[in-house]
């Protein structure tokens, strides 16, 4: 009888001490189902530094949750979300007029600047808004600075922007109202977008890469 | 005798159960490592509800000014504790150079935040997602308006 009671003692200290860990885990455990079977997509940001330590910085965010988190931030400029704008007229350029002229038109090559100093190309093509800059002022000052006038070194130093927006994300971060950018409603449109590579900037030094995928950790 | 075991069975379920509600909302670790003279090494365990429950009991003029600082970021630590939840493992920030190492990222259940110099100074704190929002909660009772 002693016997019985003592093992029941033991035994149910040892069943409410195992059940006072097992809810965290059980939860855990059903979350992590959770979020598997659901196709999440997560913004990846990646940068790369050739300078000084040869710095690494990767960073996975869900896009859900950056779009909860950041209508709780109302702080400067950010406020519900929206990124306000002091002035949308970038020397003398009126960046909605353009995007608006962009959006209503059809595919096709919009802007192609491409001088001793630049290369830009703005295009619209399959519901995307392509805008490549090559930035050759950095690379032509690096072979002055090095005594060399080679095609080798100028190419070298070079500077490339790589952004491809969907459009319908351009739509939504325009969807604000004047001199506003609704960067929550563009989070949700990003998000009904399947895996792509947002913005690519690439020069001798730094490599920054932006991309959306359903992966919950950086390639 | 049979006295003796009843008293046992009472003491033991009532442990079984205060442990039960001490680390239900999980355990908060830390360790620090500083790898040189005089360095000091911390390590602790702490149950999160010791947290959360400790907040109810801290002198109100301190809390009075902890909120103050804190309220505009009370919202979305709320919802950045609510959404860490829904990611129990998930790698969310890394930095890495020649010397250092940091690393930010959810385990379990756990927000795991990892240091490590190239000195060898090491610091490695884990806490519980649910402990943050309980604490943006409690500051949020604290200070109305928010």
């Amino acid at each position: 009888m002693k016997t019985f009671r003592g093992i029941l003692v033991i035994s149910s200290t040892l069943v409410l001490a195992a059940g006072a860990f097992l809810p965290t885990r059980a939860i855990a455990q059903d979350t992590t189902t959770g979020s598997s079977s659901k196709s999440e997509q997560w913004i990846h940001v990646r940068v790369e530094s050739k300078e000084g330590r040869g710095e690494t910085v990767r960073v996975n965010v869900p896009v859900e949750m950056a779009a909860k988190v950041l209508p709780a931030i109302n702080k400067n400029n950010l406020h519900d979300g929206k990124v306000r704008i002091d002035s949308m007229h970038t020397n003398d350029v009126d960046l909605r007029a353009i995007l608006d002229a962009v959006r209503s038109s059809r595919d096709g090559e919009y802007v192609t600047v491409q001088n001793n100093e630049n290369d830009v190309r703005v295009a619209k093509s399959g519901g995307y808004l392509y805008i490549h800059v090559t930035d050759k002022s950095e690379g032509k000052k690096a072979a002055a600075k090095e005594g060399k006038t080679g095609a080798k070194t100028a190419v070298a130093h070079e500077s490339k922007v790589e952004i491809k927006v969907p459009m319908k994300v351009v739509d939504a971060l325009f969807s604000a109202g004047k001199d506003e950018l609704d960067i929550v409603t563009a989070l949700k449109a990003l998000s009904a977008h399947g895996d792509m590579e947002l913005v690519t900037v690439k020069d001798d030094e730094n490599t920054v890469r932006i991309w959306v995928d359903s992966k919950n950790v950086a390639d | 005798m049979l006295i003796l075991a009843k008293a046992a069975l009472g003491l033991g379920t009532t442990l079984a159960m205060a442990g039960a509600y001490v680390f239900h909302e999980g355990v908060i670790r830390v360790d620090v490592d500083e790898h040189r003279e005089g360095g000091s090494h911390v390590h602790f365990w702490l149950p999160a509800t010791v947290v959360a429950t400790g907040m109810r009991f801290m002198p109100k003029d301190q809390l009075d000014h902890t909120t103050a600082e804190v309220r505009p970021f009370i919202p979305a630590l709320r919802e950045l504790a609510k959404e860490l939840e829904k990611y129990p493992n998930a790698e969310l920030v890394d930095v890495s150079d020649a010397r250092d190492h940091v690393r930010i990222a959810m385990a379990d259940g756990k927000l795991r935040i990892d240091a490590v110099s190239e000195d060898g100074d090491v610091v490695h704190v884990s806490v519980p997602a649910r402990l943050l929002r309980d604490v943006a909660d409690e500051l949020e009772e604290k200070a109305p308006g928010v």
